[in-house]
């Protein structure tokens, strides 16, 4: 991105951008997909360790190409500080792992559950530090912002709302996001300039509720009607033995199995098709809640576009699938004659690493594919439809705070709770 | 040739936009505001180009924890700017020649992993399960034995995981117990043995941590006589004295360290994991079994039977397995460990472990009720 782009037309060099108070963004797609292919290459090659600078250079590009009252944002992050961040977090979570096998030894089975809640408090903690790194490389007009708290605190915070969360099957999210969010806000800073955050959740409560009533609940009726369904005293019963069918029947086993099915089957659809609508009511209500001293933040978002993101993803995504059918399956037809006058042992290792490659291949392309349209896409729409009120403030902000250590983003690198 | 131009500064400290002009002074650049004030004197060699849009030069100063920035965007004069500074780079070369370095230090990188992998993990792993006390191995097999038992034990068939514990069975199990003392106490192990006849159809058998051996159902269906059962059994004592499962739990262990947290999260990188894991287990399982073959082979002519048994009953099973056979993946190619076995047997005159009868009360263990 430092390169001097030898395309752009006169016109537009020279050209001093307008100091209005909008908020647009530059970014052309063709770049950002150069970008992830070239990026998807190295990251098979290199098994994974070109994601530090594929990150960077992903991030230094939705960054640069944000422009708010006519002056761009700059991503002053480097790739040598992730790697870095990502061998701090090895350094700590080794002897940590040692540790959760030590206390398997001694405790058995209640360890596993240990482990996770020490994890999961770990991966919030990483989540918080990781926002502080990232708010430390973001500068404005010569400033950069910062992050105070205690990222212990949010993280204890965070495992308790999402406990509730997930014991109220979502219900709760609302309300436990505009705390979390305003814990976050409330230290964030622009030079000196903080930030807080006014989003209700009420008012998310009572524009997701809908949402709500549509998936989770026919979940839980057709859960409750599963569980009915079986015969448990016929169940325990193991006489059935070997003949199935009729063990099925009597237990009611068959009449579970149908219920579970029709759920599940409709838990995915309203996944599919409510998961857009939701995140564009998130996206909305979230930044509409920003605030940084006077100046407010309102967004235009409509659901249609967020729709249009995702159709645009499957569409690319279905494309792909179809010509990687035509490299593999050939390919699977081939390399089997091709090997057939090989010993047992390497054949199958060729089979194997024929097989893990294109694995790796494909899985690589759909995230390639994500990244570009979904990513791209949202943080395109969101960006562009912010209205910015007394965007006059952001030009009388002092510089204040320091650079953060980017053992945060290592962490949630090694935990995989990574952002963005 | 361009001596001045325009600009925009950003003193670092505030955030007000300055419209500056700058002038390229034979040391360096001079950015003065609209009234003339001197703003700063940036020398070229300090110069950074940080990240910026296309069409926009934005330079700071390296190494400073002020954020001051100069954005050009006449590109005339900031190709001057270029030409004049060592550190300002815009065709991205040596930004180009850097991530080369990175590429070709992270393929030594993966190289040198697979090396330890092959070759590192198999010797670290030998090496130190010898060194584990018994005490903390016999509780590393409680734990993994309830793991094998959740994996194993599919219950739908209604009868217990366990052979041998309902009456018709109990005659089973005493000519098995009889045959596992025999082999226990030629074995001498510093610690005991828990044997069990498990309900499996495949015709395996597996040796866990801390002497816990399970004897597959499909493997005493199979079974010709009670030598070859005695000879698969003997091979799986080798595993135990030889401390393999803790070996095995030692080796995944490394692995999972290298693989799993070295390598990090990529998407599509469990698969490679996982493949990795598999293949070079695969691996350092051969010589492990040369081995436990020896051994099976010295113990079963220490209780007078017939050592080649074990090399008969492995042909004729590898003949019949399914595709994708486990006793294939897991164990070296079956016709040279056959050589080997039929080599290492004496000519020494044997007698069969159990007697007829107990050997057909030993082949009904799993007839369960």
């Amino acid at each position: 991105m430092t390169t001097f782009d030898a395309t752009v037309p006169a016109a537009q060099i020279g050209a001093v951008a307008p100091a209005g108070g909008f908020v647009r963004f530059r970014g052309e797609p063709r770049p950002f997909w150069r970008l992830l292919a070239h990026g998807a290459v190295l990251l098979m090659f290199t098994l994974g360790i070109y994601r530090f600078w594929l990150t960077t250079d992903i991030r230094r590009f939705l960054w640069s190409n944000t422009e708010l009252a006519g002056e761009s944002f700059e991503y002053t992050g480097t790739a040598r500080e992730l790697l870095l961040g990502f061998l701090i977090a090895i350094a700590i979570l080794l002897p940590l792992y040692a540790g959760f096998f030590l206390v398997a030894l001694r405790l058995g089975e209640l360890s596993s559950l240990l482990a996770l809640l020490v994890l999961t408090v770990l991966g919030h903690y990483a989540v918080y530090r990781a926002r502080r790194y990232r708010l430390t490389r973001t500068v404005y007009r010569g400033v950069r912002f910062h992050q105070s708290g205690s990222a212990w605190r949010y993280a204890i915070c965070a495992v308790l709302w999402w406990t509730l969360i997930l014991s109220t099957l979502g219900l709760v999210y609302p309300f436990a996001q505009s705390r979390l969010e305003r814990f976050k806000m409330r230290n964030t800073f622009f030079g000196n300039l903080q930030g807080r955050f006014e989003g209700s959740g009420v008012r998310l409560f009572l524009r997701g509720c809908i949402l709500w009533l549509i998936a989770v609940v026919p979940f839980g009726i057709g859960s409750v009607a599963t569980v009915r369904a079986v015969d448990w005293s016929a169940l325990a019963d193991a006489a059935g033995g070997d003949d199935l069918s009729s063990w099925l029947e009597a237990s009611g086993l068959a009449g579970a199995m149908v219920y579970a099915g029709l759920t599940g089957i409709w838990v995915l659809l309203a996944f599919v098709l409510l998961y857009p609508v939701f995140q564009a009511i998130v996206l909305r209500w979230w930044t509409s809640g920003l605030r940084f001293g006077e100046v407010a933040v309102t967004s235009r978002l409509r659901t249609a576009q967020v729709l249009g993101v995702y159709a645009r993803f499957l569409l690319c995504a279905f494309l792909f699938s179809l010509a990687a059918a035509a490299v593999v399956i050939p390919g699977a037809i081939v390399i089997p004659k091709l090997t057939g006058e090989l010993d047992s042992m390497p054949k199958e290792i060729v089979t194997t690493f024929a097989g893990v490659a294109a694995y790796v291949a494909i899985a690589l392309g759909y995230s390639a594919i994500y990244q570009a349209t979904v990513k791209l896409g949202l943080w395109r729409c969101v960006v562009e439809s912010l209205d910015i009120s007394n965007p006059a403030v952001l030009e009388q902000v002092t510089a204040a705070g320091q650079p953060a250590s980017p053992v945060g983003e290592g962490l949630a690198d090694a935990l995989s709770v990574g952002g963005i | 040739m361009t001596t001045s131009g325009s600009g925009t500064f950003f003193d670092g400290a505030t955030s007000a936009r300055h419209a500056v002009a700058v002038e390229l002074a034979p040391e360096g650049l001079r950015i003065r505001s609209a009234d003339g004030t001197l703003l700063g004197e940036w020398p070229y060699d300090d110069l950074e180009s940080v990240p910026s849009p296309a069409g926009v030069l934005r330079l700071g100063r390296a190494g400073s924890p002020v954020l001051a920035r100069l954005e050009i965007r006449d590109r005339e004069f900031a190709d001057a700017i270029d030409s004049r500074s060592i550190p300002v780079d815009r065709s991205g070369r040596s930004e180009r020649r850097m991530r080369t370095r990175v590429i070709v230090w992270s393929l030594i990188a993966t190289a040198s992993l697979v090396g330890v992998a092959v070759w590192g993990v198999p010797l670290i792993a030998t090496r130190l399960a010898p060194l584990i006390p018994y005490s903390l191995e016999l509780r590393l097999g409680e734990l993994i034995e309830v793991q094998a038992r959740a994996s194993l034990d599919t219950r739908h068939a209604g009868a217990a995981f366990e052979c041998g514990n309902t009456a018709k069975e109990k005659p089973g199990r005493a000519a098995f117990d009889k045959l596992m003392n025999q082999l226990e106490t030629a074995a001498g192990l510093p610690i005991p043995l828990h044997p069990l006849v498990v309900r499996q159809p495949e015709a395996n058998a597996i040796t866990l941590p801390g002497g816990y051996i399970y004897v597959f159902q499909g493997l005493i269906d199979k079974a010709e006589s009670p030598d070859e059962l005695a000879g698969v059994i003997a091979h799986e004592v080798g595993h135990a004295a030889h401390r393999d499962g803790t070996r095995a739990v030692l080796q995944a262990a490394g692995l999972s360290l290298l693989f799993g947290i070295l390598l990090g999260d990529f998407v599509g990188g469990g698969a490679v994991v996982f493949a990795a894991k598999t293949i070079l287990q695969t691996s350092y399982s051969r010589e492990v079994e040369t081995a436990a073959d020896a051994y099976g082979v010295l113990l079963m002519a220490r209780i007078n039977a017939d050592p080649r048994a074990l090399g008969r009953f492995l042909s004729r099973i590898a003949g019949t397995t399914h595709p994708g056979p486990k006793i294939l993946l897991d164990h070296p190619e079956t016709r040279d460990r056959v050589a080997v076995i039929e080599a290492m047997s004496g000519t020494a005159p044997t007698r069969p472990p159990l007697d007829q009868a107990d050997w057909a009360a030993l082949k009904s263990i799993c007839s369960s009720s």
